[in-house]
């Protein structure tokens, strides 16, 4: 009996001078694992437009209803992502999102990626449906090229669409 | 046409003859994707995707029999290669194979040819979800393609192709659908093919561009999402939308539409098929003109007015000082001093309450549906008299149906009718126009009927005497009275002296009485310059219609075009001065709305309501009377320029906030249903009605002043002069207790309706909701390879087609005519209110056909110009016995000299400063600046 006491006694001294498992979250933080669902972003290209052309896709594909996008036509002056569309209005609720990633496959331009931020709470629920300039990432962090079937490669400028009469 | 047997894959079954492979295998079930076939037109076979293997039987050359082989089959020759389902009408024993490895192969390979130059940008493209080119890929299309992106041609992206309509080059797939419908139903040859090769597209060729009523339906037939609408551009998905079912109101045609709402916002707007009404077509006005329904300036809450502002207040307050008012004036002087005016457009349950509350509780019949304005002319009774009867459907009309339009414009005045009329012609009827100026649809008449300057009568007339001349007299079933006074009067003139007062020749006339007389079917359509003409024309007209024949069954009658989208509902309903719903005529008639202003200024009528109606913006007597008036309560969707003189202003939900049932021209009722909230707190029509006549039950005693009773014995002719004399014999009878005002639910007030009002007997909401037999109505199955994002099956009910007056029984036909109005006026101009789609219609306001509203102008002949020395541009004046009216010359060489046409409607011109009647007389004069 007293046999065993010490083993127990063993394990527990042993821990004692092991590093801890735990970590003091807040404190310290987790890593996480490459592909990590977490909290949605907004990717932008390189040029630092919009990757999302507002398409609805990752809202179509969301299980949760969670997405919501309102597109709008780009001022071809002044687009805000490459092509004629883009979302005027994304909103993504937390609440409802179960983390799944199906907008990330759904989405044509990779605009949308869950990334690693895990720290979503709130005080209300309306404080839970993140916004697009919430989402979006700043305008220098850009990556890669519009496809070229957003660009406007090779168009012929063709002539008008009236003919004289 | 002899049914044929033909065998689709193996199963055999049989199908008319003449029908095309592709819809011959539907009719069995199976389906052949297409891109350029179009069941609603003639096949071209431009796109190749319905390639099928055709067999034919071989015959023995020597006895023309078919060979059969050992089993005793008979042998197959198949066509050395395959053929265009479309293009190949079916014959006995033809053998169709749709899924041999040759057709799959043959498939595929247009799909990825047609693809090749298809920029695959269906995220961004608003035919993404509602492609038949997304479709057809799916299921027929190879997987992948061996196509390089960058190979494809590319196009700048949209280039307009109108105000409303923009093409996407590189998407379109030239089938030609678009240009097919333009030159072929719709008569606008706008759209057409340009350059060649990868270069080949589709270009506009008119001026201003894309000029046409119809362009709307273009983006729906595309199979692609090349021609988008600029209306719905980017502002959704289409699996995102919630199609409500409504009814359209802007004309009185009635076509079934969808709205497609997202979060209670109006997306756009798409038909919804009805073979009966619009088929699967919607015109622009109804397809781009509904962005009033949530325009920023709609009435949100009620207001009442506090010495020279408007504050906002609750409806419990503005109800209780409406019926204070009402009553105090009431009481005081009587039902007499209350009036009614109602715009055509409201629903008939909104229609029948108002007249139920100004009967039943205020005690007066002054009640109308009209501006009041000196051109409203006379309420229409023929056109629900004598009208189309039960079971009528354009949609089965063709040989043998003879059409006659008199006096009107349908492109303007009921743009879809343009389309219904051109189809049948094109399905063997013959159509006769009948105006005195070049309208469109005279294009596609059998022969037109150019009549001289005010000669309509004498044309009338003359076809008339034409047919009492060939005996048709004696064929008339119905009951009907005055057939002597009206030979007398046809006879006192000869056919050469009514053709000469015509101006036509009389070979043509009686080419049309033949024809009128011979056909199985005859449709009589008149519209505003018919009924301009007074009673005495449209009189004329149904007897032309009663003596050939062609009244009281079904496909035949006459269809009146009125201005808004229920006016025939109004009439039908009760909402005029001499008649109860149901035609049953008053032995007291209230002021029509054209006596309703003087009597207002006057001081006979103290308190007005006026739903829906504008009088004020343009009519300088409705001033004066609104502004003499003791109390004026409108109700509207917007604050009008009557609404500006109101004392209370109530805000009236729209047509897609609301249910509601309407009448169309051909008096089918179709119930519309509520698409998104009421804007604001505005609250529907017949609810405001229910409630005022709530309170003024509850506040006072007042006994029913009905002296009649309807139903229990129907009332004699609706007819012209009986109703002007109302001498009609009335059973005096103890009244039924009225209903009470606690409608819930329209539904309530429509079956109140159905068990009310005689021809409206049947009509719920229940019924209403029907969509005929299964099988006969509705789409197949696989159906979607045509309409994918055409239209929408209807599934939400057709409406009932209310059966004509005259066939009930209950009415009695007078066939006396009455004189042709006098007109003493010595100048030497006609004046032509020109009825106009985009004319000045409140309702077209916040929508894309704002830019195109028509232009004030006065359109004159070439003669009439050249004898004055005018110009297109100059500033001309046009001098009536009553005011003058000046602006911009527009001269026109298709006009007949002697009429001058000025856009009605349009609130910079107003017109009815200088009419005298529903005809007037003008002289023009040239403005010297």
């Amino acid at each position: 009996m007293f046999g065993e006491l010490v083993k127990g006694l063993r394990t527990t001294l042993k821990y004692m001078f092991r590093q801890p498992v735990t970590v003091q979250y807040p404190e310290v933080k987790r890593p996480v694992r490459e592909r990590f669902r977490g909290r949605h972003e907004l990717k932008r290209f390189a040029d630092g437009s919009e990757r999302c052309i507002g398409c609805s896709l990752c809202a179509a594909a969301c299980p949760a209803d969670a997405i919501l996008v309102i597109p709008a036509e780009n001022e071809p002056d002044n687009p805000r992502s490459p092509g004629e569309r883009y979302a005027a209005t994304y909103e993504i609720n937390m609440l409802r999102c179960i983390f799944c990633g199906y907008c990330e496959d759904a989405c044509p331009t990779n605009a949308i990626v869950l990334e690693h931020q895990y720290e979503l709470s709130f005080y209300d629920r309306r404080a839970s449906i993140f916004t697009k300039e919430m989402l979006l990432v700043p305008e220098d962090q850009g990556h890669g090229e519009p496809p070229p079937v957003l660009k406007q490669i090779e168009r012929r400028p063709s002539p008008p669409a009236q003919i004289d009469l | 046409m002899p049914d044929v047997t033909i065998t689709v894959d193996g199963r055999s079954f049989s199908v008319p003859a003449g029908t095309n492979v592709v819809d011959a295998a539907r009719m069995g079930g199976i389906a052949i994707p297409v891109f350029c076939y179009h069941p609603r037109m003639p096949a071209v076979g431009m796109c190749r995707m319905c390639l099928v293997q055709v067999g034919m039987p071989k015959l023995d050359p020597a006895t023309r029999q078919p060979l059969m082989d050992a089993q005793g089959q008979p042998v197959i020759a198949l066509m050395p290669k395959l053929q265009t389902g479309c293009t190949t009408p079916v014959s006995e024993g033809m053998v169709i194979n749709t899924k041999t490895e040759e057709v799959q192969f043959a498939q595929k390979g247009v799909l990825e040819f047609l693809l090749t130059s298809h920029p695959l940008d269906c995220p961004v493209c608003d035919k993404g979800g509602e492609c038949p080119l997304q479709n057809l890929t799916m299921e027929w299309g190879p997987g992948q393609s061996r196509f390089d992106y960058n190979d494809k041609v590319h196009f700048e992206k949209p280039v307009p192709l109108g105000d409303l309509i923009l093409l996407d080059r590189e998407r379109c797939i030239l089938c030609s659908r678009c240009v097919r419908f333009q030159d072929e139903l719709a008569d606008d040859s706008v759209l057409g093919f340009d350059h060649r090769g990868r270069n080949w597209m589709i270009v506009s060729k008119s001026d201003p561009p894309f000029a046409s009523k119809f362009s709307g339906n273009t983006t729906d037939i595309c199979p692609v999402g090349a021609l988008t609408t600029a209306d719905f551009r980017f502002k959704a998905r289409v699996w995102e939308l919630s199609s409500k079912p409504g009814i359209c109101t802007l004309c009185p045609v009635g076509c079934n539409l969808n709205f497609d709402m997202r979060h209670d916002r109006l997306m756009r707007v798409m038909p919804r098929e009805n073979g009966a009404v619009n088929d699967i077509w919607l015109c622009d006005k109804g397809r781009f003109g509904h962005r009033f329904i949530e325009h920023e300036s709609r009435l949100h809450a009620p207001l009442i007015r506090h010495g020279d502002h408007f504050v906002e207040a609750s409806w419990e307050e503005a109800l209780t000082l409406v019926a204070e008012k009402l009553a105090a004036v009431q009481s005081a002087r009587g039902g007499s001093a209350i009036a009614g005016l109602a715009a055509p457009r409201l629903s008939n349950e909104d229609l029948y309450l108002f007249q139920r509350l100004f009967r039943e509780q205020l005690g007066s019949n002054n009640l109308d549906h009209h501006l009041g304005s000196p051109d409203d002319g006379d309420h229409d009774d023929l056109g629900g008299l004598l009208a189309v009867g039960k079971g009528t459907n354009l949609m089965e009309l063709g040989a043998g149906t003879t059409v006659l339009v008199f006096g009107a414009d349908p492109e303007e005045e009921a743009p879809l009718y343009l389309l219904r009329l051109r189809a049948l012609v094109q399905r063997g009827a013959q159509l006769f126009v009948a105006n005195q100026r070049a309208t469109k649809l005279e294009r596609s008449a059998t022969q037109a009927l150019r009549y001289s300057v005010g000669g309509e009568l004498a044309l009338a007339r003359a076809l008339v005497r034409e047919l009492l001349e060939r005996g048709a007299a004696e064929r008339i079933k119905l009951k009907h009275s005055g057939l002597d006074a009206l030979r007398k009067q046809v006879l006192a003139q000869t056919p050469e002296q009514l053709a000469a007062a015509a101006g036509i020749a009389h070979e043509q006339i009686v080419a049309l009485a033949t024809a009128l007389l011979e056909a199985e079917h005859g449709l009589i359509m008149y519209g505003a310059e018919a009924r301009s003409a007074g009673l005495a024309l449209i009189e004329t007209l149904g007897a032309l219609a009663v003596l050939s024949g062609n009244v009281g069954k079904p496909n035949s009658g006459m269809i009146a075009l009125l201005p808004g989208g229920n006016s025939r509902g109004a009439l039908d309903l009760g909402v005029r001065p001499d008649a109860r719903p149901g035609y049953v005529l008053m032995p007291q008639r209230g002021l029509p709305a054209q006596q309703l202003w003087s009597a207002a200024r006057d001081g006979h009528v103290r308190a007005l309501w006026i739903a829906g109606l504008d009088p004020a913006a343009c009519l300088p007597d409705a001033r004066e009377a609104l502004t003499a008036a003791e109390f004026v309560v409108v109700q509207e969707l917007f604050m009008s320029e009557t609404a500006r003189m109101a004392d209370v202003v109530l805000p009236a939900a729209s047509v897609a906030e609301r249910d509601g049932t309407y009448t169309n021209a051909e008096r089918r009722v179709q119930r519309s249903r509520a698409a998104r909230a009421p804007h604001g707190q505005s609250r529907p029509d017949w609810q405001i009605f229910q409630d005022v006549a709530q309170m003024l039950a509850d506040m006072m005693v007042l006994p029913h002043p009905r002296v009649e009773a309807e139903g229990a014995k129907p009332a004699k002719a609706a007819k012209g002069a009986k109703t002007a004399k109302g001498q009609n014999e009335q059973v005096v009878t103890r009244p039924p207790e009225p209903p009470r005002w606690d409608y819930l639910t329209p539904d309530e007030v429509a079956a109140e309706i159905a068990e009310r009002v005689p021809s409206y007997g049947g009509v719920t909401y229940e019924a209403l909701a029907a969509t005929g037999n299964p099988g006969v109505w509705g789409r197949q199955a696989n159906e979607a390879v045509f309409y994918d994002g055409t239209s929408y099956e209807n599934t939400e009910g057709i409406g009932i087609a209310l059966p004509s007056l005259i066939s009930t029984g209950r009415f009695t036909l007078s066939l006396s005519p009455r004189p042709a109005p006098v007109v003493k006026d010595e100048r030497p101009l006609l004046l032509l209110a020109q009825p106009l789609a985009y004319g000045g219609d409140p309702l077209l306001r916040g929508s894309l056909l704002e830019r195109q509203l028509a232009q004030p102008a006065i359109v004159i002949s070439q003669s009439d110009a050249e004898k004055l020395n005018i110009q297109n541009g100059d500033r001309v004046r046009i001098v009536s016995a009553v005011g003058e009216l000046s602006a911009a010359a527009r001269v026109h060489a298709d006009l007949p000299p002697g009429l001058v046409m000025v856009p009605a409607g349009l609130p910079g011109l107003c017109l009815s400063r200088i009419q005298t009647g529903p005809r007037t007389r003008v002289s023009l004069v040239k403005v010297v600046v």
